[in-house]
């Protein structure tokens, strides 16, 4: 839906903002210097925001050496993986072997009848959803405690762009960890290089159907996709070149007794093929390095990077800027985003709470503001009321952004996930917390400050602190600490339904 | 109707009475819809029988041979047909379905779909709910009348959602559409005593902010709709009294809330509901036959209900489901992933009868049924001839309307 304040263009609930763009100045490195403000909005944009500890060391460093410790992540190899993923594979090693030793659901040589299948197909099943569930969790916890935030927050990005979805089609859940792996592994890294991977990725291979494709009957939905959606957009290729990057990619399989992809020489077309204007006996991996050619692809990239980083439906000059840089850098992306997050645009009040929050940014930015380790399953229920079900994009497009974000039942799942959380036991030995002053105006000016980095009006600090005090109540003061706790919960809870509060 | 203490209360009884009032002003100054005859005041209830209804199970073809041979042990016999005519008939659960229909008031289009049919639940239903088999879009059908209709802004139920996360058929440019799990579940929660309340109403109304964004506006305006709606919705609804017995399944729930917005004045065009899961890969009868049967028993009660409130003429209903099923029965007692399948109108402005050409079985390719209809066609003639909304541009093409409405 549309701002209806503002006269820029509504790209499909994609709105920039207002005011003139000083493009001599837009992609510069800022001159100045950090505060509370700017180190929020830098964590909130290359991660899922700061505890207020993170808050104010950011605030202490020069903008330079803040990104570049945000951009030369520590490694993270070290990080927990998930656990007991179920593995389709392994499960059916595992009865056969039980069916030889007389055990399990085939002892005696007993033939998969429909009771047996069905059976079979029902654990299966549940395990897979279980598994995902798992992940789910995995990574919101990741997302609040790894050491790398930009890391994660990539992958996020990668997996709204270059999406498959879980359970469907084959893909088991072990894909979906090694997908997601993929894409931290590439979270700064090359482009092309990961496009010619994600191609090549069992779950991809799957979800758009490249697997089944061969050079008798090539399926055309990857080669598509790949076009439309991952790299150059509509109207940028043709139905020809469709077609003939179909018989490009044929022969990338999925070997369904490993779970691994595979290239099968017989499966592909050796033909000479016709692509965006250049002939040959092209593979799958000569048609992303043609498409990567393309002007259009920088400038497809350059205004992906821009909505997600800096603010929505960027000015085209600001693109063309962007997409030139991506170009010099041969589609590195640890430079271009090292660029956008050190730019004067970047720290401008163009791009200051210029983006709604996603699910994602909202429920784990609430777990770090609130101090909390772990995302619970309030978090993970959150998540799907909020519309952004993690390895379950709506579709190949990903997550619409931008207003798509906001409806009232989105945001009241937004409200009532906040009013639970603030719930929390934990939340009250949370340091600021416990800190918070008995003078209801000055906790009123803590609340906001920690929380919304001062983003609310006068108005709504002496309605806050009107609240702390109880109206015709006991004053903050001079209530006994549990209901000093209660109110102080209800206080953080108001500050986080503030309008800023969604904004990141 | 009770509201628990868990939920926001108004910012103050003054402004809700007064903008209730001024919804009802809004709505009735809306009514009638554009380009209707004065009077009709008219709603359009869609159904979603999610999962994929198996349709030769649902209508019966009943007198084809190779229907009995492809299905030797989950074929309906023929003797338990509701039978309509010598070839087709109702599945024996939809007793209450086939006295509507013997009275008039259902319509069957047969073998709706579309070209190069989708297999997945999810493609398959995002196409359904766009309306767009070959590209993606953000909008619903559904969403695109709310933003074509020009319907008053202020009025917070133009479309309603009967779900717990808005359904992409509903999913709007310019109108925010509620998606209402229940009456009771649908509210923001206070802390213990409820004194966060009014306190909740002022901070997120603020407007002095020390920055500027370009979706401020929007989240104010979701954030006034959001609280206004969930304490609106009680009080506008309060004066309806139930007149009928609803099944007591999730599905009757939803119906019995449809029929109290309808009968509640409150200028909602649109609700959307779902039932299911009609996903019988597996021992498919007593599964379908089940949901076909609580959704026959539901639409009884929804229409004896707003029949007694004098609102059955101003209610259609429509099913859609994402995909038909497999002719040939599988080794589980089950079907698969299929494509075309018939589809209902129910109530309001019907011309009962079936419509349409049942595909024919011979020509299944792989066990799928063709389609006859293609289901932008049933569409545009529910925005035409129901809502009275031109389909053109809401379906991106122009497609031919069926007679099914009177």
């Amino acid at each position: 839906m549309a701002s209806s304040q503002t006269t820029s263009v509504d790209v499909g609930g994609l709105v920039r903002p207002t005011g003139r763009l000083d493009m001599a100045q837009a992609l510069e490195p800022y001159a100045g210097t950090l505060d509370e403000r700017s180190a929020a909005h830098l964590l909130r944009r290359a991660g899922f925001g700061g505890a207020p500890n993170d808050i104010a060391r950011v605030a202490a460093m020069q903008p330079a050496d803040a990104v570049e410790s945000l951009v030369r992540f520590p490694s993270t190899s070290g990080l927990p993986a998930p656990t007991d993923l179920f593995d389709p594979i392994a499960y059916r090693q595992q009865l056969v072997q039980q069916a030889r030793a007389g055990q399990g659901m085939f002892a005696g040589g007993a033939r998969l009848t429909p009771d047996k299948r069905r059976e079979l197909g029902k654990d299966v099943r549940q395990a897979e959803r279980q598994s995902i569930l798992a992940l789910q969790r995995w990574w919101l916890d990741r997302m609040l405690a790894t050491p790398a935030p930009l890391q994660e927050k990539m992958a996020l990005y990668f997996h709204g762009h270059f999406t498959s979805a879980a359970i469907q089609k084959g893909v088991s859940p072990e894909m979906v960890f090694d997908q997601n792996q993929l894409f931290r592994q590439y979270a700064l890294g090359n482009l092309r290089s990961l496009t010619r991977d994600i191609s090549k990725d069992p779950a991809m291979l799957l979800y758009l159907d490249n697997a089944g494709s061969d050079a008798a009957h090539p399926n055309e939905n990857y080669a598509r996709e790949l076009m439309e959606l991952f790299t150059l957009g509509v109207d940028h290729y043709s139905e020809t070149d469709v077609r003939e990057a179909a018989r490009a990619w044929t022969g990338w399989t999925v070997d369904r007794r490993t779970g691994q992809a595979a290239f099968v020489a017989s499966r592909h077309d050796n033909g000479s093929k016709t692509f965006l204007g250049r002939t040959g006996n092209f593979t799958g991996d000569d048609i992303v390095d043609i498409i990567f050619d393309q002007p259009q692809c920088a400038t497809f990239f350059a205004t992906s990077l821009l909505n997600y980083f800096v603010y929505n439906n960027p000015e085209p000059e600001l693109v063309a800027a962007v997409a030139a840089s991506l170009r010099k850098h041969d589609y590195e992306i640890a430079p271009v985003v090292s660029m956008l997050l050190r730019s004067n645009v970047f720290y401008s009040d163009r791009a200051y709470r210029a983006l709604i929050k996603s699910p994602a940014e909202f429920v784990v930015g609430t777990y770090k503001s609130l101090g909390l380790a772990q995302v619970d399953g309030i978090g993970l229920r959150a998540m799907r009321a909020m519309g952004q079900i993690l390895f379950y994009p709506p579709n190949v497009a990903g997550w619409p952004p931008g207003a798509n974000w906001m409806t009232s039942q989105m945001l009241i799942s937004r409200q009532n996930f906040v009013a639970a959380l603030v719930n929390e036991p934990a939340v009250g030995e949370t340091a600021w917390v416990a800190a918070l002053p008995d003078d209801a105006a000055k906790a009123s000016h803590d609340l906001v400050a920690t929380l919304l980095q001062g983003d609310a009006s006068k108005q709504s600090f002496v309605q806050l602190a009107s609240y702390l005090d109880g109206t015709n109540t006991s004053a903050l003061g001079a209530l006994s600490t549990e209901n000093r706790d209660e109110r102080l919960r209800g206080a953080a809870y108001l500050t986080m339904a503030m309008p800023a509060y969604q904004l990141n | 109707m009770k509201r628990g203490n868990f939920l926001l209360g108004a910012v103050s009884g003054i402004t809700v009475v007064a903008s209730a009032d001024h919804i009802f002003a809004q709505a009735l100054a809306a009514s009638p819809l554009p380009g209707l005859p004065a009077g009709q005041n008219r709603t359009l209830v869609l159904v979603n029988l999610q999962g994929g209804n198996d349709g030769l199970n649902c209508i019966v073809p009943h007198g084809d041979a190779q229907y009995y041979r492809l299905r030797p042990t989950i074929g309906i016999a023929q003797a338990q047909v509701l039978a309509i005519d010598g070839q087709i008939g109702f599945n024996p659960a939809m007793k209450s379905l086939k006295d509507m229909y013997d009275k008039g008031s259902v319509a069957i289009v047969q073998g709706v779909g579309y070209p190069q049919p989708d297999h997945s639940h999810f493609r398959s239903t995002e196409i359904w709910q766009t309306a767009a088999p070959d590209k993606y879009l953000h909008t619903g059908w559904l969403g695109r009348y709310l933003d074509d209709a020009g319907l008053p802004k202020a009025n917070l139920f133009n479309g309603v959602a009967v779900s717990q996360v808005l359904p992409e058929v509903m999913i709007s440019e310019t109108v925010d559409v509620p998606a209402i799990p229940s009456e009771r579940g649908y509210g923001l929660v206070s802390d213990r005593n409820g004194a966060s309340r009014s306190t909740y109403g002022q901070v997120v109304r603020d407007t002095n902010l020390p920055f500027a964004s370009p979706y401020l506006s929007h989240v104010m305006e979701i954030e006034d709709h959001a609280q206004r709606g969930s304490e609106e919705l009680p009080k506008l609804t309060a004066g309806y009294k139930t007149q009928a017995t609803y099944p007591a399944t999730p599905l009757g729930r939803s119906l019995a809330l449809a029929a109290q917005i309808v009968g509640s004045n409150i200028g909602t065009k649109v609700i959307y509901i779902q039932h299911g899961s009609f996903d019988t890969h597996v021992s498919q009868q007593a599964t379908q036959n089940r949901l076909l049967g609580e959704f026959s028993d539901a639409m009884k009660a929804f229409y004896d209900d707003l029949g007694a409130h004098g609102n059955d003429g101003s209610v259609l209903t429509l099913t859609f489901s994402e995909f038909g099923r497999r002719l040939e029965e599988n080794a589980n007692r089950g079907t698969d992933h299929g494509e075309a399948s018939p589809l209902f109108l129910i109530g309001g402005g019907v011309k009962g009868g079936t419509y349409g050409t049942y595909p024919q079985l011979g020509s299944a390719n792989m066990g799928n049924l063709p389609f006859t209809t293609d289901f932008r066609s049933v569409y545009a003639t529910v925005l035409e001839r129901w809502l009275g909304r031109p389909s053109t541009k809401i379906l991106a093409g122009t497609y031919p309307t069926l007679p099914v409405l009177t």
